[in-house]
């Protein structure tokens, strides 16, 4: 009689720890499903990059209406950004296929960077870039802040480019731009502002207009739609 | 994952596996439906009517006990008056010259306990019933009781099946599915024989077992959670006669729920330290082995989980709140945007759906084993209000049992 009562006991355990199995495994299935979206965002990205690159050396400077036409992969960048936070904060900082993903992003965000560069050098335009340099290993209290400023102020000014890197990313390209740009590790956050010289700490929205005084020539979000309207 | 989500983890992990073993009892061993048999034989049953100001539904218990398909002779029903301050003497009077009525009066001494006793000594029947002055019996309850004892020997007590009596207001519809859930888990804990309460509204005992093991006792104000414990002491099986149908009135206000279920918390736990030599001991089976564990258990993680939610909630309000003021990111109150990437899939979500869906498919059971409708009003309040408001007793329960704070028989 007493052994019925066990029997049950480890039934009902084994069936609880299926359960817990298979919730396990579909979540780990749709994480999954997510980070194959994430990496079909990249290539398509990728490919647009190539495109504009491969446009850009076809046509040189001669015609730089037709290279406006499609230049422009902020708002694609920044839905991937969005998604890949979101994974980011599901299955961890730590996880490979994480960081494998926000190394093809960081790449992605450093030709979309170079591209720009060339293109505003040959076509003219004022555009904006901030390069903003965090860390999530638990030694940067304020970057969380410093990223919703960014993101606040991309969504007030939507030309803004801003490309942001994990300083502590293994990456070779991202760390030869923080070797170029002579960023320091310890006091991130960091943004460098068109080409500026590092500016660290956290800023709030007030004085990161105030260092980016480039921000009046850009139209704003209301402007826009006003405009659309 | 820090240590705080573990541990959210191991509570759905225990609730999902108590839900789970009660639905293996339930396949085991499946209630019964009703059967128009008669019993064989009619005992004398007395049953004990006590009662602390309850004037307006005193009348209405005692007519729902005359109506009883009973013979007549052989039943008889004992008004106890506890030194009310309100009219309940008066309304028991009018039953005064009923044949089946006997009327006492008794002063209060601060606890439900010696009411019953008083009402106990004063009768001489084969099965003695309680019935709280604010619950109504269905008109084939006690033959169901009957035929209950029948079935076995060795049945010493019988609860019925509560639900609670014409829910009306938020507290009470959210009870109302409180209660078809306690339908399902008391005739698991039947077929478990792990029964740990007999209520005040219509539990009947056989009168040899307190010839056996005496009467009521005070117990923290909940005799009948002690006089169960003792009965699995000596030995002395309970039974669920889940068609014997009573309904009860509940708490109509957050205050009084509080106070009720503060006095049923702290019974559970004083009665579990009376009683803590039969937590883990194998001789009382599943008593002793899972509903006693479990009970205190479920206790801890229903105040982990409240504390935690709490915590995070506090934290998030905090976090935000201090970011908005550093930041200088006006607040945005943006129309909710849906894309089914940012759909939370986690496997906290997956756990907590499949908890609520067994806690729904046992409320079901429940509803269909004492046949009893439930609104989606009163599912929707239940599931989705009933775990915020818990935690409030259990709270309450722990502060006072640590403060060793005195309180009376108020509900």
């Amino acid at each position: 009689m007493q052994w019925t009562h066990w029997q049950r006991y480890i039934f009902a355990f084994v069936i609880t720890a299926t359960i817990f199995g298979i919730a396990f495994f579909i979540a780990g299935r749709i994480d999954q499903g997510r980070v194959a979206d994430i990496r079909a965002m990249q290539d398509a990205i990728a490919i647009d990059l190539l495109s504009t690159e491969t446009q850009f050396e076809l046509l040189g400077n001669l015609d730089c209406e037709l290279l406006g036409e499609r230049p422009v992969l902020t708002e694609e960048l920044a839905v991937l950004a969005e998604r890949l936070a979101y994974t980011e904060s599901n299955l961890g900082s730590n996880n490979a296929q994480v960081t494998l993903l926000k190394k093809q992003y960081s790449l992605l965000q450093i030709k979309d960077y170079l591209l720009m560069q060339e293109i505003t050098r040959k076509c003219g335009g004022t555009p904006v870039f901030v390069l903003y340099f965090y860390s999530n290993k638990g030694d940067c209290t304020e970057c969380g802040r410093a990223g919703e400023v960014l993101t606040y102020l991309r969504q007030e000014y939507p030309a803004l480019r801003v490309y942001s890197f994990d300083y502590h990313l293994d990456l070779g390209a991202l760390q030869t731009l923080i070797t170029l740009r002579k960023v320091r590790g310890e006091d991130v956050p960091a943004f460098i502002i068109n080409n500026r010289a590092p500016v660290y700490g956290f800023k709030n929205v007030e004085e990161m207009e105030v260092l980016i005084p480039e921000l009046a020539t850009l139209a704003t979000s209301t402007a826009q739609t006003s405009e659309t309207e | 994952m820090d240590i705080g989500a573990l541990g959210i983890y191991f509570c759905l992990f225990m609730g999902l596996y108590f839900e789970v073993f009660l639905l293996i009892s339930f396949l085991e061993q499946r209630p019964h439906k009703k059967t128009a048999s008669r019993p064989r034989y009619y005992p004398t049953v007395a049953i004990l009517v006590p009662c602390w100001n309850k004037e307006k539904t005193l009348a209405a218990t005692v007519h729902s006990l005359l109506a009883l398909q009973y013979p007549k002779k052989k039943l008889s029903i004992v008004i106890i008056d506890d030194g009310s301050t309100d009219g309940t003497l008066a309304a028991a009077e009018e039953f005064a010259n009923h044949p089946q009525v006997k009327i006492f009066s008794k002063q209060n001494e601060g606890s439900k306990y010696s009411a019953l006793n008083f009402g106990l000594a004063r009768t001489q029947s084969e099965l003695v019933g309680c019935l709280d002055a604010d619950s109504f019996v269905a008109p084939d309850a006690l033959i169901e009781v009957v035929k209950k004892f029948e079935s076995a020997p060795d049945i010493m007590a019988v609860t019925p099946a509560m639900r609670v009596h014409q829910p009306r207001n938020f507290f009470e519809l959210m009870q109302a599915v409180e209660y078809v859930f306690g339908i399902f888990y008391r005739k698991m804990f039947d077929n478990l024989k792990a029964i740990t309460v007999l209520p005040g509204p219509f539990s009947t005992y056989r009168r040899e077992v307190f010839t056996k093991i005496g009467g009521f006792r005070y117990a923290h104000h909940t005799e009948d959670m002690e006089m169960a414990f003792r009965m699995h002491k000596n030995g002395l099986r309970i039974a669920n006669a889940h068609t014997a149908v009573v309904s009860t009135k509940v708490p109509s206000s957050l205050g009084s729920l509080v106070r009720q279920r503060v006095r049923w918390s702290r019974g559970f736990l004083e009665n579990s330290r009376d009683y803590s030599f039969m937590f883990f001991n194998p001789r009382y089976g599943n008593l002793g082995l899972m509903a006693l564990p479990f009970g205190l258990i479920a206790f801890g993680m229903g105040l982990y989980v409240a504390g935690y939610m709490l915590y995070s909630l506090v934290t998030t309000l905090f976090t935000k709140a201090l970011s908005l003021w550093t930041t200088g990111v006006p607040l945005q109150v943006a129309a909710p945007h849906f894309e089914l990437f940012y759909i939370d899939t986690s496997m906290l979500t997956f756990l907590v759906a499949i908890v609520i869906g067994l806690t729904l498919v046992a409320v079901l059971i429940g509803g269909r084993i004492a046949q009893t409708k439930l609104s989606a009003s009163s599912l929707v309040l239940y599931f989705a209000c009933f775990g915020f408001v818990a935690p409030l007793w259990l709270g309450r329960a722990v502060w006072d049992m640590a403060l060793a704070r005195e309180t009376g028989w108020l509900t």
